[in-house]
């Protein structure tokens, strides 16, 4: 499976919680960035994200002036970060659950910024899809063929059926732990 | 006031909905696009759009096979339209009010597309930014409100 590490954006740019929308949207222009960081003020402070949809819906949108309001006023801290060693699958998942578009990648320090348009762009997702849980289901297609070999008998067409998709199952999953290595 | 017209790109690519997520993917990645417009099978057929977050959040995320999905399953139609007349913070508004970020600029025919980057980028909203009372004037010049400082 690729990793957050794999697909990241390195290069990223950080603010300060008390610049003005007016220096971020600068720095966004410059650096043709959708997102920055917002720099912590200590080691045990939580990293922060501003984006162009925070500025466009919260300043924007007012009509506000945004050499007027502060960075602090409109960003995300603390914001959802993600492992490097993340799988690119689980990203996506995360993602989706918390209805998020991108998020710092953090191990220790700052090391770059994942986006959907990163999965989308450079992921493995259409030429080899992943079911994350496979796992699960598996188990619960064993589960399934246990009952359904009671119910119609263990000769039965439904339960050799039943089994084969377990088996199905299995090789996929074999075939990707195979790939890992 | 700058309009959507402005602002908007113009550089837009459809698709058809019974196309594979597969290849709607592969046309955003060469196109280097965000978002595709979903064709409209007839005049009175309402535009759709399907974008990468519709990718990755109902397709990646599930690690459903994009070869095996198709457009319609995915894409939002209706979609949220924009009049290119439309003034630039009205769009931001619209876009705020409804959570969306980006729309297709139509008038008669699918002039552009409009999205957050594109007010980000080339609107005036950091040297001019405008109050509703200050849009209000600008639309009625002649209201006794926007005349109190003559």
């Amino acid at each position: 499976m690729m990793k957050a590490k794999d697909i990241m954006t390195t290069e990223v740019v950080t603010v300060s919680g008390s610049a003005t929308i007016a220096e971020a949207v600068k720095l966004m222009k410059e650096k043709g960035l959708r997102a920055l960081i917002v720099e912590r003020r200590n080691d045990d402070d939580p990293y922060g994200m501003v984006t162009e949809t925070d500025i466009i819906y919260k300043v924007a949108a007012h009509g506000k002036d945004p050499k007027e309001m502060r960075v602090y006023q409109i960003m995300t801290k603390p914001c959802i970060v993600v492992n490097p060693e993340l799988g690119v699958e689980y990203v996506a998942r995360l993602f989706a659950n918390s209805r998020i578009r991108r998020a710092p990648v953090i191990e220790g320090k700052l090391l770059g910024i994942v986006s959907i348009s990163d999965i989308l762009n450079k992921s493995d997702f259409i030429d080899k899809p992943k079911r994350i849980y496979i796992e699960d289901e598996i188990e619960a297609a064993r589960e399934d063929a246990r009952a359904t070999c009671e119910q119609k008998g263990p000769t039965s067409r439904e339960c050799a059926a039943a089994w084969d998709a377990v088996e199905e199952l299995q090789a996929e999953a074999a075939d990707r732990r195979s790939a890992k290595v | 006031m700058m309009k959507a017209k402005e602002i908007m790109t113009k550089d837009v690519a459809t698709i058809i909905g019974s196309a594979t997520v597969a290849e709607a993917a592969r046309l955003m990645k060469e196109k280097g696009l965000r978002a595709l417009v979903v064709e409209r099978r007839s005049d009175n057929d309402p535009y759709g759009m399907v974008t990468e977050t519709d990718i990755i959040y109902k397709v990646a995320a599930y690690g459903k096979d994009p070869k095996e999905m198709r457009v319609y399953e995915i894409m939002s139609k209706p979609c949220i339209v924009v009049n290119p007349e439309l003034g630039v913070e009205y769009v931001a508004r619209l876009f705020a009010n409804s959570r969306i970020r980006r729309a297709p600029v139509i008038e008669g025919s699918l002039l552009g597309m409009i999205s957050i980057s594109d007010i980000l980028n080339k609107s005036d909203f950091v040297e001019k930014p405008k109050s509703n009372f200050e849009i209000y004037c600008e639309e009625f010049p002649d209201a006794l409100e926007a005349r109190i400082y003559d």
